[in-house]
């Protein structure tokens, strides 16, 4: 049996096993951190950074700061918020960055709808990849494979292959395309009830007001979204 | 040099080579840093050796090659030591003159000497120059006394003996009380306490624990750790071992970028000085205290400069940051307990044992005590590296120091702490140099990066080229800095080239906000810093761009045009002849074609009778 620390996650008390991450034990009690990089099983990499959340000093020493669920430790007595006015704020300004690099993403699509991105104040980009790691990490990590890696720096930075060929150790297995967000299965749509389909990749919660089924959003018609499409056959218009 | 098995074998040593330098009647000191070298200094030292190549001069006069003294700008600097007589700018065919008149004749070559702008008056000696004389020049003054690979040298100017003190009197929990109690805060940027930082790396479970010199500095226009690296190896090396006896730890590393190849070599050939001496490895000094050094190079990345990202790389990994939940001197190199310092921390550590934390304390403010070493650059008459005492205003170190502006134009702001600090109006000149203050203002004293501009330099454009550094020299690990400082350098882009909106302000903002707050490592936290610090102090600049499309400095390109004064103009043809793009045409009058001008300026620095001049432009359709 594991030690279990507590800890209080948006004014609720979580109980989860000591080191695991505050966003993986936050998930498990239902209040939903959205995500992009974090995998399970993986290490996690703090790199999108949309899973922010905010920590609270407790006993008033220090000041509040923003950090990553997924890479901060679960910790006795740890107070965090993941739907604070900053952290909201901060997550929404970084889909708003990451839907202006990879607006044909639906797993995009749908973090930015559920962070509540109504515009997009960027010039478009249109990029494929937005640099999670998580094909680069369950290659490495899970299949034990490294037959992906980052390669350059800043706005050079890519996934690639070694030397650009395909190595000997690739398996095939085909698990990097199926992690991607660039290829995640897109919502069907509306539920006919209203419930939670469990194909949204970002899960919906309980704890944050959004919609819990796609509503067929502006953001979507901008960028030619399956949905809406969908939307306009069925009700017959264009 | 002896092998060394006691701390008095040590000081043995120190009278020998005192006793030796005292028979040297003439020392002649030339600097000969990157600084130096880059002036011509080795042409200098070759032709004053071949000068003093005959046999009156060959055992009388000593020559000293040492690190950077400071005073860059005028470089190569020759002191001749028992006149006490500086030389500025040496060139080798001075060399004659020098060695006849001051080292035969005892006469002064007037010429050479440093002039007073203010006064105009020669000033002899070193210590008089107003350069030197306002500072308090307690690390970089050592350079002078030193030849980076002559150990020798060091251990004459009371080297090692801090470390012979500590390994024969000091519990290590003695050293770390010693440096709490001077108050020295880390010199790297952040103002971590350093006392406070050692007691937790020797805390900290683990196997080994791992002390390093962080001398990866990559600030634009910033040479501290250079100049103290490459001056005085020894200087640093003791600061380690003492910081290492402290902690308890038994193997160091000195990081220093490969850009720095003097500072590369100078420390390797310290660290094999010290080996054979005995003053690194088994026993050290004939204790039980063990300790070894080893040279690591940085391959060029700024954000190498970041605890984390530094020791990854040291790891052999790609030099990227993680998250800092738990920090370096818990889990560091190989997720043991390391002790990571600035140069300069390092450099303050011996003199504090040696001298007594109180000497350190009674120097400085309330909370940042001791002096620090800034790189005065930019627009000012005096550039180089400056010592002194923290609280010093601003305005001290810029034109009492820094001699003022150097084109006679307006100081408009000064750049503090690199791509990451801000930047400061002349109105604010009069902050003391000190951690919190600079901080209140929005910027920082980071590593200690001075630039200087003056007015005909564009803030939004000034903000734009930091950016534009930071982009590049972002691993793009996570978000907010790789995509984010894009966004920002593209809307300042937008800007400087006339499309500006007053909702892309807002966006900047909030951007600057984000990236701010939510980035992964240090380097993204403060990347914003240079605009939000001109949005602060200079936000009229950033309005006359966006809503008049108006460069009040006249340098954004897009939002200017040249426009020739009939009134003025001699018609004496310069500026068609100078004009790369056939642009002026003669007629009745002469007359730039817009169409053709690439606004270069070619034809404004050509014309005599300043005929020609920056106006205000149309807006490119």
């Amino acid at each position: 049996m594991p030690k279990l620390v507590s800890m209080i996650v948006d004014g609720a008390t979580v109980r989860a096993p000591a080191g695991s991450s505050v966003l993986e034990a936050a998930l498990e009690a239902g209040i939903c951190i959205p995500n992009l990089c974090h995998m399970p099983g993986v290490h996690a990499l703090g790199a999108c950074r949309v899973c922010l959340v905010e920590v609270i000093p407790v006993a008033g020493s220090g000041r509040t700061r923003l950090t990553t669920s997924c890479t901060l430790e679960a910790r006795e007595g740890l107070v965090v918020t993941a739907h604070s006015p900053n952290a909201v704020r901060a997550r929404r300004n970084i889909v708003e960055l990451l839907l202006a690099e990879a607006p044909n993403s639906r797993a995009i699509q749908d973090l930015a709808v559920r962070v509540g991105v109504r515009a997009v104040r960027y010039p478009m980009r249109n990029k494929n990849c937005v640099l999670c790691g998580r094909c680069v990490r369950v290659c490495d990590e899970v299949w034990q494979s490294k037959s992906l890696g980052f390669v350059g720096r800043g706005s050079d930075c890519h996934v690639a292959l070694p030397f650009n060929t395909r190595p000997s150790t690739c398996k095939r297995c085909n698990t990097c395309v199926d992690v991607c967000p660039m290829t995640v299965t897109p919502c069907p749509g509306p539920q006919k009830a209203p419930a939670i389909c469990g194909l949204c990749e970002s899960q919906c919660s309980m704890a944050q007001n959004t919609p819990d089924t796609c509503v067929w959003c502006e953001l979507g018609r901008g960028f030619q979204c399956a949905r809406w499409q969908m939307r306009g056959l069925k009700a017959g218009i264009r | 040099m002896p092998r060394l098995d006691s701390p008095a074998a040590l000081e043995t040593l120190r009278q020998r080579l005192i006793a030796a330098r005292a028979f040297w009647p003439v020392r002649l000191i030339l600097s000969s840093g990157t600084c130096g070298q880059a002036s011509g200094s080795l042409a200098v030292l070759a032709a004053l050796r071949q000068r003093l190549d005959r046999p009156d001069l060959r055992d009388s006069v000593h020559v000293r090659v040492t690190g950077c003294q400071g005073f860059c700008d005028q470089e190569p600097l020759l002191i001749v030591d028992p006149l006490d007589v500086a030389y500025c700018r040496v060139k080798p065919q001075d060399i004659e003159e020098i060695v006849s008149q001051t080292l035969l004749e005892g006469r002064v070559v007037e010429r050479l000497l440093y002039v007073d702008p203010r006064s105009g008056a020669r000033v002899r000696r070193e210590a008089d120059i107003p350069f030197f004389a306002k500072q308090d020049r307690a690390l970089i003054s050592k350079n002078r006394w030193v030849d980076p690979c002559n150990v020798g040298d060091y251990i004459a100017a009371g080297g090692y003996s801090a470390l012979a003190a500590v390994l024969s009197w000091f519990a290590p929990q003695r050293v770390i009380e010693e440096i709490r109690a001077s108050g020295l805060r880390g010199r790297g940027g952040a103002g971590y306490p350093t006392g406070k930082k050692w007691e937790q790396c020797r805390n900290a479970p683990g196997e080994h624990r791992y002390v390093i010199c962080n001398a990866d500095e990559g600030d634009p226009g910033a040479y501290m750790d250079r100049g103290l690296l490459e001056g005085n190896p020894h200087l640093i090396l003791e600061g380690m071992l003492i910081g290492a006896y402290a902690v308890g730890s038994e193997q160091g590393f000195v990081y220093v970028r490969n850009e720095y190849p003097l500072a590369v070599q100078n420390v390797r050939v310290a660290i094999e000085q010290a080996r054979e001496m005995g003053l690194l490895g088994r026993n050290i000094l004939g204790t039980n205290f063990s300790f070894d050094v080893k040279v690591a190079r940085g391959g060029g990345a700024f954000v190498c400069g970041e605890s984390t990202a530094l020791m990854a790389s040291l790891e052999g990994k790609v030099g990227e940051p993680r998250v800092k939940d738990v920090h370096t001197v818990e889990r560091g190199y190989l997720d043991q307990p390391s002790l990571l310092n600035n140069v300069e921390t390092w450099a303050n550590v011996p003199d504090i044992i040696r001298r007594g934390p109180a000497w350190f304390a009674a120097r400085g403010t309330e909370t940042s005590k001791g002096s620090k070493i800034f790189a005065l650059t930019g627009q000012v008459k005096n550039t180089g590296l400056v010592e002194v005492r923290m609280g010093t205003t601003l305005r001290e170190i810029i034109f009492d120091i820094g001699g003022g502006p150097r084109d006679g134009k307006g100081i408009k702001a000064v750049q503090t702490g690199g791509p990451s600090g801000g930047c400061l109006p002349v109105s604010l000149f009069d902050l003391p140099v000190d951690f919190e203050a600079l901080a209140e203002a929005g910027s920082m004293m980071g590593s200690g990066g001075m630039v200087v501009v003056d007015e005909s330099v564009c803030m939004v454009d000034f903000a734009k080229y930091f950016l534009k550094f930071l982009q590049d020299e972002s691993c793009g690990k996570c978000v907010p800095c790789r995509v984010g400082i894009g966004r920002m350098h593209e809307i300042l882009t937008d800007f400087c080239e006339g499309r500006g909106t007053m909702a892309q302000l807002a966006v900047l903002e909030e951007l600057a906000w984000t990236v701010q707050n939510a980035s992964l490592c240090a380097l993204g936290k403060t990347a914003p810093n240079p605009v939000l610090s001109t949005l602060r102090y200079f936000r009229d600049e950033y309005l006359a761009h966006v809503e008049e499309r108006h460069c009040p400095a006249g340098v954004c390109k897009a939002l200017i045009r040249y426009e020739i004064d009939d009134a003025l103009c001699v018609r004496c043809g310069e500026c068609i002849a100078v004009c790369p793009h056939g642009a002026i045409q003669e007629g009745e009058t002469y007359v730039i074609d817009n169409a053709l001008c690439q606004k270069c300026g070619i034809c404004e620095d050509a014309c005599a009778p300043e005929a020609i001049r920056r106006t205000r432009g149309l807006v490119h359709a």
